[in-house]
C-alpha cells in the first residue's frame, strides 16, 4: 500500500509488472532504465537465472522529484513469468498499489496471458486485494512480430474490465513510457482520493524539516541525526521566559535551591573563566541561552519550584562545573606561584610552564571529551 | 494483513530514530534499517551513506517474504529472525510486529550476541510506537492538495518522454 512519510515528506507507490514468461516485463523496465535520467532512477536490480530468466523479482526505484513538498516515489517490480515461480511471484504483490499486465500478443501465447491472468486474480484474492479496485493498465507487447493477434481479440480475451490499453514493442521502446504514464497518473489518482483534500495535520512540523535534509530518502544523515538528539529540548520550550520578570514574580518565594547553595562565589568564578575560555572548547547552547548567572538569591520564604527553574539550575550547574575542571590545571600553578612568593619574597624565576601547542591541543582534545560526556550522563 | 495506508509522522519516526540510535550504539552496529514488509525503507540509521538504501530495503523484504514461504513449506508460521553471515559484515534480520522488519549490520567488533540482545530489546520498544502508529492512522486527518494529481501529471510528462 502506498506510503506517506509525513515526517521525511515522502510518498512511495510500488507499481508491479505481471504477465506469463517472456512477455517482456523485464525489457520494460531495462528499457526505462535506460531512457529516464540518472539523477530520477536508481540502479536496476534483477535476480535472475543464468539464461536471464527472472528468478525473483527485478527492482527499478524512480523519483519522480518534489511534488507539492513531497518526495514522489515510484517502485518498479516485475514478477517471475513461468508457472512454477508462483511461489515468489505472490510475495512480489504484497502491497502494490498499481498494475502492469503485459501481455503477449501472439496468437500461439493466447492461452499463457489467460492464464497469467487468472494467476493474477488468485493471488491478489490471496491478500485481500480485488483487481477491478486496482489501478491496472494493460500492454499488449511485441506488436512488431508477425503472427499476433489482431486488437480487438485481445481486448475481448484480456481486457474484461475495460482498463486503458497500449500497443507496445517493449524492445524499441514503443509503447513503453505511455503505460507508464498511464500507471503513475492512475496510481497518483488514487492516492489523492484516499488521502483526501483535508488539510495537512502536521502544518507545524513541516517547518521542523529542511527541505534539503528531507530529499536525503527517508532518514537524515547520521551526523544531523545526533545533532538533532543533543539539542536542548527543555531550553528551547521556554526561550521567551524572561529571567528577570521570572525571578520579579517570585520574588519572596523562592526556595534555597540545592546545587547551589554552596556555590555563590562559585557563580562570579564562572563569569571571569567564562571569558577566557580556551578555543576549541565550546559552550553548550543551554548556557548561551541563559542570560547571566547570578549569585543566588536567598529568602526564607515559601517553595515554589517550577520545572522551568529546576531544568535551568541543573544545566546552569553542569556547564560550571565543566569550565572549572577546565580551568584547574592554570589555576593551581599561579597559586603555588604566589605561595612561594610568600616565602621567598625576592624570588622571581618561577615560570609558568606552557604546554607545547601539541600538548595544548591534546588538552583541549581531552576536555572536550570530558565535556561530551557530561553532556551525556546529563541526558541519561 | 492490513490493507490501509500507512502513514508515519516526524514525532513518531524521532522517537523510533532515538531507539535505534539506541540500538546502534547499544550493539556497536555499523547501521539499522527499518523497512516495510513491502519492501519500503520506513528509517535508517548509523553509516548508510555508502549504501543503496532503496535498494537494500527491496531486498531484504523479498529475502524475508521467501524466508516466509519457507518456513510455511516447514510448518512453521515464520522465522522470526535471520541471520546472515559474510567474511566481514554480517547481517541480522528480526521482525517487528506484522509488518516491518528490524535490520542491523554489523561487523567484527561486535557480537551476533549483543546485535541479538539489544535487537530484542529495541525490538519490542519499536513494536509499542508502531502499534501506536497504526491506531493514530485511522483517525489522522490526512491531506493532499487537489492539485497533486495535476502536478504530478505534468512532471510525468516531462520524465517520460522519448
Amino acid at each position: 500500500m502506498v506510503t506517506i512519510n509525513y515526517a521525511s515528506r515522502e510518498i512511495s507507490c510500488k507499481i508491479v509488472f505481471y504477465g506469463p514468461g517472456l512477455s517482456g516485463k523485464t525489457t520494460n523496465l531495462q528499457y526505462v532504465h535506460k531512457k529516464v535520467p540518472t539523477q530520477t532512477r536508481g540502479e536496476l536490480i534483477s535476480l535472475a537465472t543464468d539464461t536471464d530468466r527472472t528468478l525473483f523479482f527485478d527492482f527499478l526505484p524512480i523519483n519522480l522529484g518534489t511534488i507539492q513538498g513531497f518526495s514522489t516515489r515510484f517502485q518498479l517490480y516485475t514478477v517471475p513469468g513461468q508457472v512454477y515461480y508462483n511461489a515468489t511471484r505472490k510475495l512480489v504483490l504484497r502491497g502494490v498499489d498499481g498494475l502492469v499486465f503485459v501481455g503477449d500478443s501472439q496468437l500461439s501465447k493466447m492461452d499463457e496471458n489467460v492464464e497469467s491472468l487468472n494467476n493474477l486474480m488468485e493471488n491478489l484474492k490471496e491478500y485481500g486485494y480485488k483487481l477491478e479496485e486496482l489501478p491496472l493498465v494493460i500492454q499488449y507487447n511485441k506488436r512488431d512480430l508477425e503472427n499476433v493477434a489482431s486488437l480487438e481479440e485481445l481486448e475481448k480475451i484480456i481486457n474484461t474490465y475495460g482498463c486503458p490499453y497500449f500497443e507496445a514493442v517493449a524492445v524499441k521502446g514503443v509503447g513503453v513510457f505511455d503505460t507508464l504514464k498511464m500507471i503513475c497518473k492512475l496510481v497518483m489518482a488514487k492516492i489523492q482520493k484516499q488521502a483526501g483534500v483535508a488539510p495537512e495535520p502536521t502544518v507545524e512540523r513541516q517547518v521542523a524539516v529542511p527541505a534539503v535534509e528531507s530529499g536525503l530518502s527517508s532518514g537524515l544523515s547520521p551526523l544531523s541525526q545526533e545533532r538533532k538528539k543533543l539539542e536542548p529540548t527543555e531550553v528551547v520550550k521556554y526561550p521567551d521566559v524572561d529571567r528577570k520578570s521570572f525571578e520579579q514574580e517570585n520574588e519572596g518565594k523562592r526556595e534555597k535551591e540545592p546545587v547551589f547553595s554552596s556555590s555563590k562565589e562559585f557563580g562570579e568564578k564562572t563569569e571571569v573563566l567564562r571569558e577566557d575560555k580556551p578555543e576549541g572548547f565550546q559552550t553548550t547552547a543551554q548556557s548561551s541561552q541563559i542570560p547571566e548567572i547570578k549569585p543566588l538569591q536567598t529568602s526564607d520564604a515559601k517553595v515554589t519550584k517550577s520545572k522551568h527553574t529546576e531544568s535551568k539550575a541543573f544545566e546552569t550547574n553542569v556547564s560550571e562545573t565543566t569550565l572549572r575542571g577546565a580551568k584547574s590545571l592554570e589555576m593551581d600553578t599561579k597559586k603555588k606561584a604566589e605561595e612561594v612568593k610568600k616565602i621567598w619574597p625576592e624570588f622571581s624565576g618561577l615560570k609558568v610552564i606552557r604546554d607545547t601547542p601539541r600538548a595544548q591541543a591534546k588538552k583541549r582534545k581531552k576536555r572536550f571529551f570530558l565535556f561530551r560526556w557530561f553532556k551525556k550522563s546529563k541526558k541519561s | 494483513m492490513s490493507n490501509e495506508n500507512y502513514v508515519i509522522y516526524e514525532e513518531e519516526l524521532e522517537h523510533i530514530n532515538r531507539i535505534l540510535m539506541k540500538l546502534l550504539k547499544g550493539a556497536e552496529a555499523k547501521c539499522v534499517l527499518l523497512v516495510d514488509k513491502d519492501g519500503y525503507l520506513v528509517t535508517r540509521q548509523g553509516f548508510t551513506h555508502s549504501l543503496d538504501t532503496t535498494a537494500l530495503a527491496a531486498l531484504l523484504a523479498g529475502s524475508f517474504a521467501s524466508t516466509k514461504e519457507i518456513a510455511r513449506l516447514v510448518g512453521e508460521p515464520e522465522f522470526s529472525v535471520l541471520f546472515h553471515q559474510g567474511k566481514k559484515d554480517h547481517i541480522h534480520i528480526s521482525l517487528v510486529g506484522e509488518r516491518t522488519i528490524l535490520v542491523v549490520i554489523f561487523d567484527d567488533r561486535t557480537t551476533i550476541g549483543m546485535v541479538r540482545l539489544y535487537a530484542k530489546e529495541m525490538g519490542a520498544e519499536l513494536l509499542t510506537i508502531l502499534s501506536g502508529v497504526n491506531k493514530t492512522k485511522k483517525t489522522a486527518p490526512k491531506g493532499l492538495d487537489s492539485q497533486f494529481t495535476a502536478s504530478a501529471e505534468s512532471r510525468l510528462d516531462d520524465l517520460f518522454h522519448e
